[in-house]
């Protein structure tokens, strides 16, 4: 009798099926977007007009594009403060939440419950509170004594504005995938460590974070491609990248470039970049988080 | 020559149209109209429209679509949505791939452009060498003629006109006057001025969302109803210079206040909601917000609606308006024998008299006898409605409608940038026509 284990056929016909949803659904649609981008599409859903003239003509574009600049660098930025901001903030509530004795089942739970609620709804929360009149922040001010009402959305405001709620949003996620990862930290340690002497601090310094390691690049990963990809809460709090399109990010103008403008062609060229951009900074960011074996 | 004779139509029209409300005598009887209203049944229609979500018509629309299925025997499958980009997408996509709905109550403008060069609706000429009743009891003229060929394709049932709403407790507080017909434009700015001065907000709108209103009315005011709906050939011409001008009213305004402090931030939402809640006056938009207003408040007597305050030789009762969408029959359906009968029996039902007048309310229809409206019905807000359109002379489209949605950018979305003069209104305009002779090369040299 042939030793089935060996036998790798069945293995194709259970692959096959997601293969050929992957083919389907990725990867002509990307392919299919690579080749829209050189043609002249002006309405989402409608055929092609024929070839853009010269056909590099949305690159340059892009290029030149002012709205993309801004969007590029938003975004960039989005990546640093989801780095420091949601990895940061969650390592740090994590390490808290490990070394409480009790409740740490009930602060997990209340860290994580914001990543349950829908990013449009959290847009909708957000926006209330930065509302302008009546705006929870500006009614708080008030009580304090503050005269005239701040506009949290104007140039000077807008981008910490559009940044703190999702920053806020994904805190939780991380927070949780980091709490598993210090359960996995055998107790035998840090109570030798104890025995040594060490205090709290340098038992984080010295054992915490050097066995975390890995799970914090795994969390950085995500949290580097997640920022490219950030649009809903954005697109609800900052339509049209309001104010002057001082809030674009690359999600955000490509989603615009779209729906708004019709202009289906220069926004397979943006998917285009946000792809590039995605492969690009995962490598940079794996090769200089890179995991160690223990 | 062919826009003002269509202009004056249209105005005609609707004076006509509204001269007849009340008066259900002499509104057509629509029984027995055409033989496609016998019970035939068996049939299944695919239908899609905009009579869905928060449409003031959805539930009107649903009701009739009931009523035709139970006196025809004939059943709809309603794919009807939101009218919204990924709406017309979808359209779009389904006349593309050859799966468009029997019947569609669509746009009539430039985005049906696609499926009437393509040969995928039939025209109502050719319908009516089959059945030569169907919509008889329509103006031809008034229908809404295809950009592509000047050929009417679509039965409208509802039209819009825009006008300035009203929140009477700012005015009172002001001690200003509700604007009328006789309100000129200066007038109206210092009306602007003394409601500012008392510590309100002259203008609900927001600049950075929906400029369009204000891009209509301040442009419309340095035209007339004949001249409004042509697009500039340069810059320097006559409607160059309006578009100039009249984006120059609006950063005028901005300069002097009278816009909210968030109007380059604040969404329109937040606008409308300072407007309900006292704190700005004055609020253009368009038909459709009447029943949003409506809904909105618990006060409907404290609102009212009149003309916007005109110059030059725009008269203030030359408003904007028109019949922007209708029924079209898709020739999918037409080459059907089955649904042939059952998609103009459909139509026929959908556009009779009463049916029309259901949907239109306030609004502009192209009917022959004009829409019968129970004024007994409406609040007082809908009573102002209908007492503004009595009283209109003269109408224009919306000149934003011939503007494609990819040009129209420089302008509407960058807004903002020309109140605050960070770009030149001249330059921001000549963008837009170099982006529409971009568009429509051909059309443009013309």
């Amino acid at each position: 009798m042939p030793n089935i284990y060996k036998n790798k056929k069945p293995l194709v016909f259970f692959l096959v099926p997601a293969f050929l949803f992957m083919i389907v659904f990725l990867y002509y649609p990307f392919i299919k977007n690579i080749v829209n981008s050189f043609q002249n599409i002006r309405g989402l859903g409608t055929a092609a007009k024929g070839w853009n003239d010269p056909w590099y003509l949305n690159f340059t574009r892009m290029v030149e594009d002012e709205n993309m600049r801004i969007a590029l660098k938003n975004t960039l930025i989005m990546i640093l403060v989801t780095i420091v901001g949601q990895v940061g903030i969650a390592l740090f509530l994590a390490i808290l939440v490990d070394n409480v004795k009790h409740g740490s089942k009930f602060f997990r739970i209340v860290f994580f419950f914001p990543i349950v609620i829908s990013a449009t709804a959290l847009g909708l929360l957000f926006n209330l509170i930065f509302l302008y009149d009546k705006g929870m922040i500006n009614q708080l001010l008030g009580a304090l004594g503050s005269k005239g009402l701040i506009d949290w959305k104007n140039e000077t405001h807008a981008l910490i504005t559009m940044m703190i709620p999702v920053t806020w949003q994904y805190v939780g996620f991380y927070f949780i995938i980091l709490v598993t990862g210090l359960n996995n930290i055998s107790d035998e340690l840090y109570e030798a460590a104890a025995i040594d002497g060490a205090t709290r601090m340098q038992r984080v310094r010295y054992i915490t974070l050097p066995l975390l390691h890995n799970v914090i690049c795994t969390c950085i990963v995500l949290a580097v491609t997640g920022a490219l990809k950030v649009f809903d809460l954005p697109w609800v709090m900052f339509p049209k990248g309001i104010p002057f399109g001082r809030t674009w990010l690359t999600g955000t103008y490509m989603y615009y470039q779209v729906f708004n403008v019709s202009d289906v062609d220069y926004s397979s060229t943006i998917a285009i970049l946000i792809v590039v951009l995605g492969v690009i900074l995962s490598k940079v960011v794996n090769t200089v988080f890179k995991e160690k074996d223990y | 020559m062919k826009r003002k004779s269509a202009a004056i139509l249209l105005t005609c029209a609707m004076v006509l149209s509204l001269a007849a409300c009340g008066n259900k005598g002499d509104t057509k009887d629509d029984s027995g109209k055409s033989a496609s209203k016998e019970k035939s049944g068996g049939v299944t229609l695919d239908i899609t429209t905009t009579f869905a979500g928060n449409d003031t018509n959805a539930q009107n629309f649903k009701d009739a679509v009931e009523g035709w299925q139970e006196e025809t025997g004939n059943s709809v499958n309603d794919s009807s949505a939101t009218s919204d980009e990924t709406f017309k997408a979808r359209v779009a996509a389904d006349f593309e791939v050859g799966s468009e709905p029997d019947v569609l109550f669509y746009f009539n403008g430039m985005d049906s452009n696609s499926f009437v060069e393509a040969g995928k609706v039939i025209s109502i000429d050719e319908i009516r060498k089959e059945y030569p009743e169907y919509a008889d009891n329509m103006k031809d003229e008034l229908m809404g003629a295809s950009p592509v060929d000047g050929v009417n394709y679509s039965v409208p049932v509802n039209g819009y006109w825009e006008g300035m709403y009203v929140n009477k407790t700012v005015l009172d507080a002001a001690s200003v006057e509700v604007p009328d017909a006789s309100t000129t434009w200066d007038e109206f700015m210092e009306d602007c001025q003394k409601i500012k001065d008392a510590g309100y907000t002259p203008v609900a709108a927001s600049l950075a969302q929906i400029p369009h209103y204000w891009f209509e009315f301040t442009i419309y005011n340095q035209l007339s109803p004949a001249t409004h709906n042509v697009l500039p050939e340069s810059v320097d011409d006559e409607h160059g210079k309006a578009w100039v001008d009249g984006i120059g009213d609006i950063k005028t305004m901005y300069e002097k206040g009278y816009f909210p402090d968030n109007t380059l931030s604040g969404t329109d939402d937040e606008t409308f909601q300072a407007f309900l809640d006292g704190k700005a006056a004055f609020l253009i938009d368009g038909s459709w917000k009447l029943g949003g207003i409506e809904e909105a408040t618990d006060d409907i007597d404290n609102f009212t609606v009149t003309y916007v305050p005109a110059k030059g030789d725009r008269k203030a009762t030359d408003i904007i308006g028109g019949l922007s969408s209708g029924y079209y029959i898709t020739k999918k359906a037409w080459d059907n024998p089955d649904k042939r009968e059952a998609a103009v029996s459909f139509v026929e039902y959908m556009t009779t008299n009463e049916m029309v007048s259901k949907f239109a309310q306030t609004s502009a229809t192209a009917l022959k006898d004009g829409a019968t409206v129970d004024e007994s019905q409406l609040s007082s807000l809908g009573k102002s409605g209908l007492e503004m359109v009595n009283g209109i002379t003269g109408i224009a489209g919306a000149v934003q409608d011939q503007i494609p949605t990819e040009c129209r950018v420089p302008v509407f979305d960058g807004m903002p940038n020309l109140v605050t003069g960070k770009v030149e209104i001249k330059d921001a305009v000549s963008e837009v026509l170099t982006l529409i002779k971009d568009y429509t090369p051909e059309e443009s040299a013309q």
